[in-house]
């Protein structure tokens, strides 16, 4: 099961960076996309982000995120579409609903954000193990060790609740649900009853997870107890300033 | 060593007793079997013997459960992982890191070991279960038999000297199942470490173990080794617990007159009582 969020073992360039240096990467990634309004600049970002992805062996898996969530951006890019009004008309459709040059520039940009900000943390988690991070966000940033926990196990727990909804659907589609629908809403619809069962399940995992960690002296550990350690080297140096240059230029508007 | 005194628990908002006066002391190199039908208290024996209940499990605990000397009510469920370390049957949920390095760092790095002792013991844990190779391995690239492995290496390199296991082959299929117990049988004869094992699988529990405990309805209704409660077939049959067929066969031998050794633990051996029946018919 190597699904969205999770770690894909490797050792790429990008594997061997510092947790620190992947996650301001991630993090920069993610701002440059809201500080600039350029759709050209947004998708670089973009290609950027695929380009990462297959340095560290994890193109098809970005290909296969990005795909997945096209069918939702193409329904908010629709939705955005009629809620802007102002602006140079390009056409009106029936019931009075026009459609502006404005509008399809925001909607369009709104879209290639929300699929932009998506990649920078899926390419982070691919490329660090969750415990580098937590490690990271104790040693480094002096994160209460609880909290860092808590943030890291989440995007551990993801892929594994991905897993168990896909499961519960099998179960379901075994006794006749048709959730192989073309109709979108209709399969919504299917969907909101399973919610239920993967509720109890996660709680019962989450629950066993928690006492595993506390068997393990969970409540035992300090800022100190992190065994790894990691060291800051000329590929991070390069990346934190081409990160920067990316921020800055976003920013600062040469690209309008 | 566990001594358990006059233990019983009902959970909070429980209508009747999980446990009722279980006495059950468990020495030192023991290497121990429970087994019972769900619901028979198999897994709450467990919480108490590694401090889970009354601390976690709340509800009202009677009696005293001590492990090398420590009163699980005196103490916290992390004071007594230092000496009890647990495994429990859902894999995924036990697994707290993507590498398995990282799983088995978990527990070392919480309790303070000495970070030039830790790669010794990561090493030691991964060899004695048999998972070197898998250091480097992502947890979810592994089967359901390599992640409960590396679920007993993490409680391994933390050295404790007893381990209370739930049901860990319980999502494992035969193969991988008798790797997990071959493990702990190696665990216990080269290391001394004592094993707590609650099981479904009867014939293998037989064949490793060398006490069984019957639970039936929250009570321990039988203690003492394997051969010793085979022999209490009908006791075992209203418990609800399947006897090994092995057992049953030399039972029913026993029955017409035909055997009157020990009971078979293992195929192996119940091939030899049926050939020594055999060649006494023969002659």
């Amino acid at each position: 099961m190597n699904g969205f969020l999770s770690y894909v073992n490797g050792s790429s360039p990008l594997h061997k960076l510092h947790p620190l240096t992947k996650m301001v990467m991630s993090f920069a990634l993610c701002a440059s996309c809201f500080l600039s309004g350029n759709h050209v600049l947004i998708l670089c970002v973009i290609g950027l982000n695929l380009c990462l992805f297959a340095s560290a062996g994890g193109i098809a898996r970005a290909v296969s995120t990005l795909l997945s969530f096209v069918k939702f951006s193409a329904v908010l890019f629709v939705l955005q579409l009629f809620f802007i009004k102002d602006g140079t008309p390009i056409f009106t459709l029936p019931l009075g609903i026009t459609l502006t040059y404005e509008g399809v520039m925001f909607s369009l940009l709104f879209v290639l954000r929300f699929l932009a900000s998506t990649m920078p943390l899926a390419l982070m988690l691919s490329v660090t193990p969750v415990g580098d991070i937590s490690n990271v966000l104790v040693r480094n940033l002096r994160v209460p060790y609880r909290y860092a926990f808590v943030i890291t196990t989440a995007a551990r727990f993801i892929p594994l609740f991905s897993e168990e909804m896909s499961g519960i659907m099998e179960a379901q589609t075994a006794r006749g649900v048709e959730f192989d629908t073309r109709n979108f809403i209709k399969k919504i619809r299917l969907l909101i009853p399973l919610c239920v069962p993967l509720l109890i399940s996660s709680v019962r995992r989450i629950e066993n997870s928690a006492i595993s960690a506390e068997l393990r002296g969970f409540n035992l550990r300090t800022r100190l107890s992190g065994y790894k350690r990691y060291s800051f080297g000329a590929n991070d140096a390069t990346i934190l300033i081409a990160c920067a240059a990316l921020v800055a230029v976003s920013a600062s508007g040469i690209w309008p | 060593m566990i001594r358990i005194t006059g233990l019983s628990f009902q959970y909070g908002g429980g209508e009747k007793n999980a446990l009722s006066d279980i006495d059950l002391e468990i020495n030192n190199g023991d290497f121990l079997g429970i087994i019972g039908s769900s619901g028979a208290g198999k897994s709450t024996l467990t919480y108490a013997m590694n401090g889970l209940a009354p601390h976690h499990f709340r509800g009202d605990f009677r009696g005293e459960v001590t492990v090398n000397g420590l009163d699980t009510r005196q103490n916290q469920p992390e004071e007594l992982a230092r000496h009890v370390g647990s495994v429990f049957q859902d894999i995924d949920s036990q697994m707290l890191a993507s590498v398995v390095e990282d799983e088995i760092l978990f527990g070392l790095e919480n309790f303070g070991i000495p970070h030039d002792e830790i790669e010794r013991r990561m090493n030691d844990a991964l060899e004695s279960t048999g998972i070197s190779e898998l250091r480097s391995r992502t947890v979810a690239s592994l089967s359901g038999g390599q992640k409960q492995k590396a679920a007993i290496a993490a409680i391994v390199a933390l050295r404790p000297s007893i381990m209370v296991l739930d049901e860990p082959t319980g999502e494992l299929d035969p193969q991988s199942s008798r790797m997990v117990f071959e493990i702990l049988k190696k665990l216990n004869e080269e290391h001394g470490v004592t094993i707590v094992l609650v099981e479904q699988k009867i014939m293998l529990l037989c064949e490793f173990a060398r006490r069984l405990a019957v639970m039936d309805g929250g009570k321990l209704i039988l203690c003492g080794p394997v051969k010793d409660v085979l022999d209490s077939a009908d006791r075992l049959e209203d418990a609800g617990v399947n006897i090994p067929r092995v057992a049953t066969l030399a039972r029913r031998l026993r029955e017409r007159e035909l055997y009157h050794g020990d009971i078979p633990l293992d195929i192996g051996r119940a091939k030899i009582m049926v050939e020594g029946i055999l060649s006494d018919a023969a002659l």
